[in-house]
């Protein structure tokens, strides 16, 4: 299938969560979905029966507030069955609103920003001690860049030259309070990431077809970790939310839902025709 | 007791690459504080197992918690509130909630940083740290229970912390198997508990004989595990003396005294004393001095006692 009518899939279902538990950070998720898709249907080794193979490649979800589009993902890739999303965000549920080890194929309890990338260094840092050829993936927010913690993490990653790892930043301009670059400037992350020894790839980051060519670059590129600058949109997909401050965390009304669903269709029937 | 003393760090590495030479999951993290840990010849014979990452204490926390998702036992030493109050979060969710297996150890704990001021004093380690759900909070009292308990903290499979201090201590006891959450009496009485943990305890001991000196007759426990207490202990010398004092170099607050104090309130109700530093910012001085300044030296001890059971 073509990944970018499966990420109109993922789409309808994050709105489809997120309506029906009443809860859940849906721009960050339509924002950060073609990167989630070209990595689990793709370009990543896992696989739900792998869930513990020492071989399989890392994933960090450090933006963990996106976890509706993870579940998505895992969901539908079969790493628990889709039913048990129904219980999101109740009490009880280890489906909760952030990623969390107790669900299948999650790798790493994330929520407050600022822990993923340390977490994903010392995952790569392992992975060439045991000589494996496993490699790891870290999403961050570009909000998110304004933790402190995160550049300890970015700084080590550069000395260590840890060409397994491979992070992105979901460089979508907006954060809960308003535009990263009037709540604190995050411009020229390309210059930021390449002082501290990194190899920066700038996308548009939800082309996923240039999401792809950049994750298979970055399999190559030799003693330097990778980043991708993903310059995305908030709400990606759906019309009304897009570029939307709002959207942080709103929760579509019955009739947004109804809209937000058929403007996902109506792209999903416009990539079924580019692909006949 | 020995009157021999010996530098607590410089054990505490020994133990930590002795076991590396035949368990090679243990990997050594360092913030540019290895070398005052006690693992320079470990760095040299072992860079393999030695990583240094300057000073990003919540970095490497976290680099701690991506290691051990594949097996490894990371352990990181360094200045006690640099790897409690500086990283707590890290400690908190990457290694507490994911029950990560790795050791986290706070050297020149309590005052013994005393003249370089409240910044690098740790008073409040055990009440922190015990509040991560699982975390294993140990406070060895000399340097054979160092050893140790070096060993029973790699051979638990989960987020320990553990506080050392600085300086020389005496050695108070043989050395013996450590076991995680079991107290230990380390003298017999009748007419008072004294309950320590860490290296206070030398000083605790000498105050008990001071008392017994002066026809007070001290039962003197050690409890090396604060977290998880040992309350079977408690219950029995709550039963057997009646009365209960709690002695650290912690503030009187959260730590082992808060500990005991939950367990005594909810299951042996008896009068309970908590000794330790008062809830202020401390001042400076040479550890000797602070000591004597809070009444943690073996006469402060044993006047704070006498005074209690009066």
């Amino acid at each position: 299938m073509d990944l970018r009518m499966k990420a109109c899939d993922i789409r309808t279902d994050i709105v489809e969560i997120i309506h029906r538990a009443g809860t859940g950070h849906i721009g960050g998720d339509l924002s950060v979905t073609d990167i989630l898709v070209d990595l689990y249907y793709k370009q990543m080794n896992v696989a739900p029966d792998k869930a513990a193979d020492r071989e399989r490649d890392r994933f960090v979800l450090s933006k963990g507030h996106s976890v509706e589009a993870l579940y998505a993902v895992l969901a539908d890739r079969g790493f628990f069955p889709k039913e048990d999303l129904l219980t999101y965000a109740q009490p009880g549920s280890k489906y909760i609103g952030h990623p969390n080890n107790k669900v299948n194929g999650i790798e790493m309890n994330t929520g407050s920003l600022g822990h993923g990338l340390s977490v994903g260094v010392g995952m790569a840092l392992a992975g060439r001690m045991d000589k494996k050829k496993y490699r790891v993936y870290v999403v961050l927010g570009d909000g998110e860049m304004e933790e402190g913690s995160v550049w300890e993490a970015v700084t080590a990653g550069g000395h260590y030259k840890l060409d397994n790892l491979t992070a992105f930043v979901d460089r979508n301009r907006l954060q809960i309070s308003g535009p990263t670059e009037e709540i604190m400037t995050q411009d020229k992350q390309e210059d930021r990431w390449a002082a501290f020894g990194w190899n920066v790839l700038s996308i548009p980051g939800n082309d996923i077809e240039a999401v792809d060519d950049a994750v298979e670059l970055a399999k190559h590129i030799k003693n330097k970790p990778t980043v991708i600058i993903a310059n995305t949109t908030k709400g990606c997909g759906v019309s009304f939310m897009e570029n939307q401050v709002g959207w942080h965390h709103r929760v579509p009304t019955d009739q947004e839902y109804e809209q937000a669903i058929q403007e996902l269709a109506q792209r999903r029937m416009q990539y079924a025709q580019d692909s006949e | 007791m020995d009157t021999i003393k010996r530098d607590p760090r410089k054990e505490f590495g020994k133990a930590v690459a002795e076991l590396a030479e035949t368990d090679e999951r243990i990997v050594v993290l360092s913030a540019d504080s290895g070398g005052s840990a006690g693992f320079k010849d470990f760095a040299e014979q072992h860079p393999e197992k030695y990583y240094e990452f300057g000073i990003m204490e919540q970095g490497i926390t976290g680099i701690a918690a991506g290691l051990a998702t594949t097996g490894k036992i990371p352990v990181f030493c360094a200045i006690a509130p640099f790897v409690t109050c500086r990283p707590y979060e890290m400690f908190r969710n990457d290694l507490g909630y994911m029950k990560q297996n790795v050791k986290i150890v706070g050297r020149n704990a309590g005052f013994t940083y005393s003249d370089l001021g409240a910044t690098h004093h740790s008073l409040e380690d055990y009440a922190i740290m015990r509040m991560v759900p699982g975390a294993v909070v140990l406070a060895p009292q000399d340097v054979g229970e160092i050893r140790s308990a070096v060993k029973a903290m790699m051979d638990y499979n989960g987020p320990v912390y553990m506080r050392i201090g600085n300086g020389a201590i005496p050695d108070l006891k043989k050395e013996a198997a450590f076991i995680i959450g079991k107290g230990e009496i380390l003298r017999e009485g009748n007419d008072l508990t004294i309950l320590s943990t860490g290296s206070i305890t030398g000083e605790v001991l000498c105050a008990a004989a001071l008392l017994e000196d002066q026809g007070i007759s001290v039962m003197v426990i050690g409890l090396p595990t604060v977290s998880p207490i040992d309350c079977e202990i408690i219950k029995y010398a709550a039963e057997k003396t009646g009365r209960i004092m709690t002695v650290e170099e912690h503030y009187i607050c959260g730590g082992l005294g808060g500990s005991v104090a939950e367990v005594i309130a909810q299951s042996c109700p008896v009068p309970l004393k908590i000794h330790g530093v008062p809830h202020v910012y401390a001042t400076s001085g040479s550890y000797e001095e602070l000591l004597r300044y809070y009444k943690l030296d073996a006469k402060g001890i044993a006047a704070v006692a006498k005074d209690f059971i009066a």
